[in-house]
């Protein structure tokens, strides 16, 4: 049923799609809608994938903003509200002698959004401008965005741990603020940026010499 | 010889006959493309069991314990995320999704599909399953909540004495059993086995 796609040229020039869920091919024109094989909706290229990485990628920016900005969690002691934003818990790590963990979280909830949105905005960028820039840099380097994008999620777990253990009421309880939120959305969007983004644009956007 | 289209940048490359535990990888990305597990369906069934009867200890015991005010209380890891849903219940999904829903779902749908590729049962549901286990793949973040425990614990211990709970050695089995099955699983491999018999 299939016709046997040549090794060394790409599938696209050969009017053959693959299927990303069971990674069979097929001939584009014979199933254009749907894999033979699996039954899954099938396209050569992931639909509207700029617009969508876009998307997601402008609302994460917007919403870094109240992440780093508004407390992340509120300590209560004693009848006092004491409030934390991710930047002033990261000073009182490194206050308390916690150098290393203090790096952790830095390059979890700080290093990590920025520069997942950084390197996803300009790798977007030059596929659509035609850069030329190294297509295998740029796959190295979405893979290594999509691979540490999910430790953000580190600082919500953490958050998550603390609530739990402190939950003495008035005399001590840490709650989660609105910046626990947004950072959540900061994190979710990034990560669905990074999965609506189809690498092979890459490789289609590199003129041919 | 059989071909594979690299599903990062589209070249098609031949797939050689490897011995098991070796993978291939694309002539142009260098991503890999095909994997050639050492580890059968039932090899991976057993795993998943196992990993399905940790998972509930793992989760129900307390972490850690702390002596704070003069008691001493145990956190297991459901109790955090069901905490936050009054104030921030989109952090409480997102908590409990991550650490407690996907994994459980993944390793069990792992299991039923290589159940069912062991014992040749082809139910009409089996590419659903195989669809919703690549899904998941991107969402289960056991690694990332033990980081997480360590970074809590470190914090924690300014405040008050710590000891670490049963549930938390069921968690390190969980995790490495948890990470052998995610490393050795080939979506590609399972569907194949599911067309050609």
């Amino acid at each position: 049923m299939n016709r046997i796609a040549i090794a060394g040229k790409t599938g696209i020039k050969q009017g053959l799609q693959l299927c990303k869920i069971c990674g069979n091919y097929s001939l584009q024109v014979e199933h254009p809608t749907e894999c033979p094989i699996c039954l899954n909706e099938i396209s050569q290229r992931k639909k509207n994938s700029l617009q969508k990485t876009w998307a997601f990628l402008i609302t994460s920016i917007i919403f870094i903003f109240p992440a780093n900005l508004y407390p992340i969690t509120y300590l209560l002691k004693n009848n006092t509200l004491y409030p934390d934003t991710i930047f002033s818990g990261i000073l009182s790590l490194v206050d308390s002698d916690m150098p290393g963990i203090a790096l952790i979280v830095f390059v979890a909830s700080i290093v990590v959004p920025f520069l997942k949105i950084i390197a996803l905005a300009v790798i977007a960028f030059s596929v659509q401008n035609h850069w030329n820039l190294n297509p295998k840099k740029q796959l190295w380097a979405f893979y290594l965005i999509d691979w540490i994008g999910k430790w953000s999620i580190l600082d919500l777990f953490v958050i998550s741990i603390m609530v739990a253990v402190f939950d003495k009421g008035h005399l001590l309880s840490v709650y989660p603020g609105i910046a626990a939120t947004s950072f959540t959305v900061v994190v979710l969007t990034t990560l669905f940026a990074a999965n609506n983004f189809d690498t092979r644009l890459i490789w289609d956007a590199q003129t041919d010499e | 010889m059989k071909t594979i289209i690299c599903r990062h940048c589209d070249m098609v490359s031949h797939v050689p006959n490897m011995p098991s535990g070796y993978v291939a990888k694309c002539i142009r990305c260098e991503s890999v493309i095909y994997k050639n597990s050492w580890c059968s369906p039932s090899g991976m069934l057993a795993l998943c069991l196992a990993a399905l009867i940790i998972i509930v200890p793992a989760f129900y015991f307390p972490l850690i314990s702390i002596h704070l005010l003069g008691i001493t209380e145990g956190t297991n890891l459901l109790q955090g995320a069901l905490m936050m849903i009054d104030n921030a219940p989109v952090v409480a999904f997102v908590v409990l999704f991550c650490a407690v829903i996907a994994p459980t779902l993944l390793i069990s749908s792992i299991a039923l599909s290589s159940a069912c590729l062991t014992f040749n049962y082809h139910p009409a549901y089996l590419p659903k399953i195989l669809k919703i286990t690549y899904i998941l793949k991107h969402w289960s973040m056991l690694e990332v909540y033990m980081v997480s425990l360590m970074v809590a614990i470190f914090k924690l211990m300014n405040y008050a004495d710590l000891y670490f709970g049963v549930g938390f050695y069921f968690f390190i089995a969980l995790l490495l059993l948890n990470l052998t099955i995610i490393s050795n699983y080939s979506n590609h491999s399972y569907w194949e086995r599911y067309i050609n018999e």
